[in-house]
Formats: C-alpha cells, sequence, structure tokens
C-alpha cells in the first residue's frame, strides 16, 4: 500500500483508541489549560447576579433534558445552582420530562449538601415534572398568576402556601428563565413567554446546538447563553471568581487573567470539590480531543493531496 | 359531515387564537383561559394512549418472537418495574426509583451521547477532505471555530477565538436568520392552509 493510501486509511479502531487514550488521560491528571469566559456567559451570570438578596424576585430554570445529555448539562445545573445558594438568589425548578425532574433531584440534593442552610420552600422551589402537554397552559399561565398556572410543587404541596411564594406573582417576579436543554426549548420560552410577557430567557445548551442561539442572542430574546462543555466551564469559573470570594461580577476582571489566577489561590475548599470543577477538567479533555480530530482531519487531507499529484504525474 | 365539522371546528378555533392574539379583551383573555383548563385536562390522557401503544407493540413482539424480541421483555420489565417502584416508594431523592435513574439511566444515556465523539472524529478522518473551494472554506472554518472553542486556540493566538467569534456572529447567524425566517414562512403558510381545509392529511383517510 502507497503512503498516501496508508495516511488515508487508517483503521478506525486505531483512531477509537487513540482518541479513547486523550479523553481519558486529561481526565485523571488533570492539565489546567486556563478558562476564557465569553459575552454570552458573563451577561447570564450579571442577569442573574443582580437579583442577589431579593426576596421578590427569582430565576426560573427548566431542566428538560434527559441523561443522554448530563456529561455536558449537568455542570451547567451544579453551576447555576452554586451561584443562586451562594448569593442568596432564589430559585425555582421545573421540567417538561420526567427524567429532568429526576435531574433536578440530584442537583439539588448535590449542591444543598454543601449550603445546609439553604432550605426548601424558603430559599428554593422545586416544581417537578409537568407533562409536556401541559407546557403551553404553563407557560402562558404563568404571566398571570405562577401559583395557579404550576398549582403545586414535587412533593404535591400547593404553591399558595409556601413562604417562597408570598412575594411571587408572575413573570414580574422573574428575573430570568433559564432554560437547559439538548433541544430548542429555549425558542418555546421566547415565543410565549417573551413575546408576551416580556420575561428574559437564556439557554445553556449541547455544544452541536450552540451555533443556533446567535440570532436570539443578537436581537436580544436571549439575555445569554452557555454553550456546551466550555460555556458549562465558564460559569463555573465566574461563579469562582466572583460568588465564592462575595464580589461584584466585572467584565474587566473576568477577563483579566492575572487577577483570575490569583482569585483561584484564595478559593475556599468548597470551590474545589471535583463537583465543582467537571466543566473545567472536561474542558481539558475536550481540547486535546479537538486537537487530535484536526490532526486527523490534516493527515487525510495530506493523502489526499499526495494521491492527486501522483495521479497528475502519471497522466 | 363527517368531513366538514372537522373542517369548522378547526377554522374557528384558529380564528379564535389569531383574535386572541390580536385584539387583546377580557372575552379573548377569558376564552385562553378555558382553553388552557381543557388542554390541561385532556393532555395527560395522551399518556395512557401511549402506554398502551407501548405494551400492544412489544407484547406482539415477544408473542410472534419477532427479530431482537428481546429487547421487547428488557422495554416491557423497565416500564412495569420502574412504574412500580416510583407508585409505591415515591420518586423523591434516596427512593428505589432515584436509585434506578442514576444507575441505569444516567450510565446508558450518557454511554450513548459519548460515542458520538468516536463517531465523529473517525466520519471527519474519512470524509472531511478539501476536494472544493466550497468543501476548502468549511474545513477551514471548522478548523478555526474547533480551536477557538478551547483554550489552546487563545494560546496561539487570541486571532483564533476572536476569528471563531466572528465566524458565530456573521455568516454562521446570517445562515440561521435565513433558515429561521423560511421556516417560519412555511409556518404560516401550513397553518393557513389547515385553517381554510386546503390541507387536509391531518384528518387521515381519502378525500
Amino acid at each position: 500500500m502507497k503512503f498516501s493510501d496508508r495516511i488515508q486509511k487508517v483503521d478506525r479502531r486505531i483512531i477509537y483508541v487513540i482518541l479513547l487514550i486523550a479523553v481519558v488521560l486529561p481526565l485523571v491528571f488533570r492539565l489546567g489549560f486556563k478558562t476564557y469566559t465569553t459575552t454570552p456567559v458573563e451577561n447570564l451570570y450579571r442577569h442573574i447576579d443582580a437579583i442577589a438578596g431579593k426576596d421578590d424576585m427569582a430565576i426560573l430554570m427548566d431542566f428538560t433534558h434527559d441523561p443522554g445529555v448530563l456529561p455536558e448539562l449537568y455542570p451547567m445545573d451544579l453551576a447555576i445552582l452554586r451561584h443562586c445558594f451562594e448569593r442568596n438568589i432564589k430559585v425555582f425548578t421545573i421540567s417538561f420530562l420526567p427524567q429532568g425532574a429526576a435531574i433536578i433531584q440530584m442537583a439539588l440534593s448535590e449542591v444543598k449538601e454543601d449550603y445546609p442552610n439553604i432550605e426548601a420552600n424558603v430559599d428554593y422551589c422545586n416544581f417537578g415534572f409537568k407533562p409536556w402537554s401541559t407546557k403551553l397552559p404553563i407557560m402562558l399561565g404563568m404571566g398571570d398568576d405562577i401559583a395557579e398556572a404550576v398549582e403545586t410543587n414535587s412533593e404535591g404541596l400547593k404553591l399558595e402556601n409556601l413562604p417562597i411564594m408570598q412575594n411571587m406573582k408572575n413573570y414580574d417576579n422573574i428575573q430570568v428563565v433559564v432554560e437547559i436543554s439538548g433541544s430548542s426549548m429555549g425558542q418555546f420560552w421566547v415565543i410565549y413567554a417573551r413575546a408576551k410577557f416580556g420575561v428574559d430567557v437564556a439557554v445553556g445548551l449541547t455544544a452541536v446546538m450552540a451555533a443556533d442561539v446567535y440570532p436570539y442572542l443578537q436581537s436580544g430574546q436571549f439575555v445569554g447563553s452557555l454553550g456546551g462543555l466550555k460555556g458549562a466551564a465558564e460559569y463555573e469559573q465566574l461563579v469562582d471568581i466572583f460568588a465564592m470570594n462575595g464580589l461584584e461580577f466585572s467584565k474587566k476582571k473576568a477577563r483579566d487573567m492575572e487577577w483570575v489566577e490569583a482569585q483561584y489561590e484564595e478559593l475556599p475548599e468548597l470551590a474545589q470539590l471535583y463537583k465543582y470543577n467537571k466543566a473545567r477538567i472536561g474542558m481539558d479533555a475536550q481540547a486535546i480531543v479537538h486537537v487530535l480530530i484536526i490532526f486527523f482531519i490534516i493527515l487525510g487531507n495530506i493523502g489526499y493531496f499526495l494521491d492527486r499529484r501522483a495521479q497528475k504525474k502519471s497522466m | 359531515m363527517k368531513r366538514q365539522i372537522p373542517l369548522m371546528i378547526v377554522l374557528i378555533l384558529g380564528l379564535l387564537f389569531v383574535a386572541h392574539v390580536f385584539i387583546p379583551s377580557k372575552i379573548s383573555t377569558d376564552y385562553l383561559e378555558w382553553f388552557m383548563k381543557w388542554t390541561k385536562v385532556i393532555g395527560p390522557f395522551a399518556i395512557v394512549l401511549g402506554v398502551f401503544s407501548l405494551v400492544y407493540v412489544h407484547y406482539n413482539k415477544i408473542k410472534r418472537k419477532a427479530p431482537n424480541w428481546g429487547y421487547s421483555i428488557v422495554t416491557l420489565t423497565a416500564l412495569v418495574v420502574t412504574t412500580a417502584v416510583g407508585f409505591i416508594w415515591g420518586i423523591q431523592e434516596g427512593t428505589p426509583y432515584m436509585w434506578i435513574f442514576k444507575n441505569f439511566n444516567v450510565p446508558l444515556g450518557a454511554t450513548m451521547f459519548s460515542l458520538l465523539a468516536f463517531y465523529i472524529a473517525s466520519a471527519a478522518y474519512k470524509a472531511f477532505r478539501a476536494r472544493s473551494v466550497e468543501a476548502t472554506v468549511l474545513l477551514v472554518a471548522a478548523i478555526i471555530v474547533m480551536l477557538g472553542r478551547v483554550s489552546i486556540g487563545q494560546a496561539i493566538t487570541h486571532w483564533i477565538p476572536d476569528i471563531t467569534e466572528w465566524i458565530l456572529n456573521v455568516p454562521n447567524l446570517a445562515a440561521k436568520r435565513g433558515i429561521a425566517l423560511g421556516v417560519g414562512l412555511g409556518m404560516t403558510a401550513t397553518s393557513l392552509k389547515i385553517m381554510l381545509g386546503i390541507e387536509r392529511s391531518y384528518l387521515g383517510g381519502k378525500d
């Protein structure tokens, strides 16, 4: 076999093994690549942070995603919840998928164990699973009365009787709806909740969906977005350097890598837990895999051009 | 009459919804509230239909010993067991339902999605060739975006993330917006065709 053929026809099992090593090694031995934050992530962080300590404002997190996308989206779930619990921001959670309801339970219990003072139905309220078919009535109904539209929380308690609901009426009390999903669910919130009631919407998406949101970001229909593991890693970093240190967000500081590095050295133990660094560790593996895929693409193309040159010569 | 009554229902309800959006009033708001209550009641009945359909299809596969009928046993067992533990012990953290979710659903789902990385790498290596000018542009854009989305791109030069942002914010955005406008116009046209009775395929059967 010619050299050009050989580099174009590497057995896919060899590619798989090399890829496996490239994924596993950075997960075991942390490379510690830097995380650079981007505008859509910073905007979402700032938007949520703006209601820190307010009793009559909350964010609504929609967990309409299934376990298949957890590696990318779960770090976002944890990072946003940690931000809210750290900065005393009220949170509502909901899912229109049954699996999403279980993910809410997982995420809430995982973050709550580090915040013993946070109380269910006082600091946050889990609306739980609501059938897909009730999505439209709930999205529209919350514009008038959240307690009436959602009716009960995940434990079956009437919302109107819960302490957290005493200062909450409708979308006027929702700072932002954060849709975390591997689908176009965020657009439903734009069509039904934003267009009619003006509530702000943001999304957390898998990387393959991230390119779809740019028209919505430019038009302001999404106030921010977290694109894939990279978006989650950026949010983790913002929570670490600002929320964990009790600091207000500053774009200038977030982009000053020397200042960021200095903040990392003073982080509390809580921020160093594996669960709150998952996305950044994952990004090390992703960076290596991206380079590897580029290498394979270039290798294939070198073979292709060598082949073409040989063909031209023989003609 | 079998056709005219459904067509009339579609036309009247369609016009009422259009009126609700364009003519805000107490009557239209009350109509929407009334409709929403009905939707909440009707929706859950779909679950009964879905479960019946799932059991019917898989039961028949097992009965006929159709190819891969063993997987149907797994599906039905999972359906019965998960539903039973959910009803008996609830679905809160610490229940058997959550144990099943964490130890079966999560690893199985994540495994399926993770396989994508291997297929993408193999497919990109085999198929991504600079065969034409268009393919070369796509190839170069893909490489820049792949580098720009990880920290290595920034480490090489800050131009890579900047160009990545430009690619996503300008050519990508223009293409996505064009597609979205096309889809929006298509949906409006199809809705009008359904409301006016021109598009009747949803009724099923022959005209």
